[in-house]
């Protein structure tokens, strides 16, 4: 099972690593968003607001790449692999993980992009446990995220329907949770908003953690968020073929 | 090899196979129908991808729907849609099926069945350089990494050139000698009377004729082919439309 799971995950990890193009697209845009945001906005809603927004521009990089990867999903089902994949006989559900797993480490391999940019800009580099925590929020955030992607992209199986959804969702659920201010200069209807939205745990987790404390409800909450997530996606992999 | 009895499956109101009943012995088998006739769905609820709505199917002696994992460990399918990793090299994409099928000895065995497609020389380069007919080989190589009982293809020559054509159905030929069952399904009737040891025509879900080529043909008259048998046989909605050229041509002098 963890076998298959890996080899499926080679196989797009491959496939991603040959597109050059692709790579580079997916590593400049988070370093964009980070220095023209974080360095150029006019107005700050905090004193250092580079060390404010980095984490917000972390969690938007996970959650955008993560939503997107639905879409490879969507691909492997129209164009047949899926067919053959599910033909043969190590478990079927690996396909599904091995699609998580690999969307989650792009992402974390993005999210590295950034947090060098931001160590190279002057955020405060921290101590070995608290970066290896900031990836595992990142990671258990990606999970919950792309086991959603994935699993709205077998639902619709159309590849224009699933931008629309994905873009319907991405953008109202960046903008409403706290990543570009902190909560108390937020509107009372947006703070509410932010409050509900699972986008800030994962925000707030990494916050913390940046400034050296341990989120422990942060991350038992996306743990449990990822784990629900993972069975959800199981149950309709499963449903949908047997 | 393939014993199929009062197999059923319905999308909706639609009844897309209805009733089937085959016994499939050590051979190539062709199932050929027209567009929609069950083909594919037949097909997909052998490789186990699809659940009858009702009968039962054994392939290799194990149930469809309760043993669909052992069926699998026997079985290769080859859809019609030529989905090979064009990013990847021939050889990456046979590695891929040779590590899940979990084969021993991957490399060599990678290698044996790359040569025996005829694409060693190919083999390190990207499958987006491959032509049509090569791709289509690839799949094969890929289909047979683990030595499957049973092999199926659907459509394995839409598309292809006739040179393209002819080395697929040497390779499908070749395959048989070494004992595998090969089930099929084809629109090229001229290929499938050539090749096919026996062939069963399907149409709205339901079996019209079952038999050798030679058998079907012969029934038919002296020097019929398989295309008629299978106008015989077979009511398209394209026939039932008709054509008529008085009305076609007015048409075309209205523009």
């Amino acid at each position: 099972m963890m076998r298959a799971v890996y080899y499926y995950f080679e196989r797009d990890l491959v496939k991603w690593l040959r597109g050059k193009v692709t790579v580079i697209s997916s590593l400049v845009m988070p370093a964009a968003w980070l220095i023209f945001v974080g360095l150029a906005l006019p107005t700050k809603f905090t004193e250092n607001y580079l060390e404010f927004i980095t984490p917000g521009i972390l969690v938007m990089t996970m959650l955008f790449s993560s939503l997107q990867g639905g879409s490879l999903m969507i691909f492997d089902k129209i164009l047949g692999f899926l067919n053959k994949f599910m033909a043969m006989p190590s478990p079927r559900e690996s396909i599904l993980y091995g699609k998580i797993l690999f969307i989650s480490v792009r992402g974390l391999m993005q999210a590295t992009v950034i947090l060098l940019i931001a160590t190279l800009l002057g955020v405060r580099i921290l101590n070995p446990v608290h970066i290896f925590l900031i990836y595992l929020t990142l990671f258990l955030f990606s999970v919950v995220f792309s086991a959603l992607s994935t699993m709205i992209g077998l639902y619709l199986s159309d590849h224009d329907s699933y931008a629309a959804v994905n873009s319907m969702i991405s953008m109202p659920l960046f903008f409403t949770s706290s990543a570009l201010m902190p909560y108390d200069v937020m509107p009372v209807w947006l703070r509410a908003l932010a409050r509900l939205n699972p986008v800030s745990y994962a925000i707030d987790s990494t916050r913390i953690l940046f400034q050296g404390g341990i989120p422990v409800q942060g991350l038992i909450g996306l743990a449990i968020g990822a784990g629900i997530m993972v069975l959800l996606g199981t149950y309709q992999f499963r449903k949908a073929f047997v | 090899m393939i014993e199929i009895k009062k197999l059923s499956r319905s999308f909706g109101n639609l009844v897309a196979v209805d009733n089937l009943d085959l016994e499939i012995e050590n051979e190539i088998f062709g199932l050929l129908g027209p567009n929609g006739a069950g083909k594919s769905t037949t097909v997909m609820m052998l490789t186990t991808l699809l659940k009858p709505s009702s009968g039962t199917a054994k392939v290799c002696g194990y149930d469809i729907v309760k043993e669909s994992k052992k069926v699998r460990s026997k079985i290769s399918y080859v859809p019609q849609d030529m989905a090979v990793d064009r990013k990847l090299t021939g050889r990456e994409n046979v590695q891929l099926y040779a590590k899940l099928y979990g084969i021993p000895n991957r490399s060599s065995k990678v290698d044996e069945v790359i040569e025996m497609m005829g694409l060693s020389d190919r083999a390190g380069d990207l499958v987006a350089t491959y032509s049509g007919g090569m791709r289509r080989r690839l799949e094969l190589a890929q289909a047979l990494v683990h030595e499957p009982e049973v092999l199926f293809l659907d459509e394995p020559t839409l598309g292809l050139d006739v040179s393209g054509r002819k080395k697929i159905w040497e390779h499908i030929r070749m395959l048989k000698a070494e004992g595998m069952t090969i089930f099929m399904t084809t629109h090229y009737l001229e290929e499938a009377e050539k090749y096919c040891n026996r062939v069963a025509i399907i149409d709205k879900g339901h079996i019209a004729v079952v038999g050798s080529p030679e058998n079907l043909t012969s029934s038919i008259g002296e020097n019929a082919s398989l295309n008629d048998v299978f106008l015989e046989n077979v009511k398209t909605p394209e026939e039932q439309a008709g054509f008529n050229s008085t009305q076609f041509r007015n048409l075309l002098r209205r523009r």
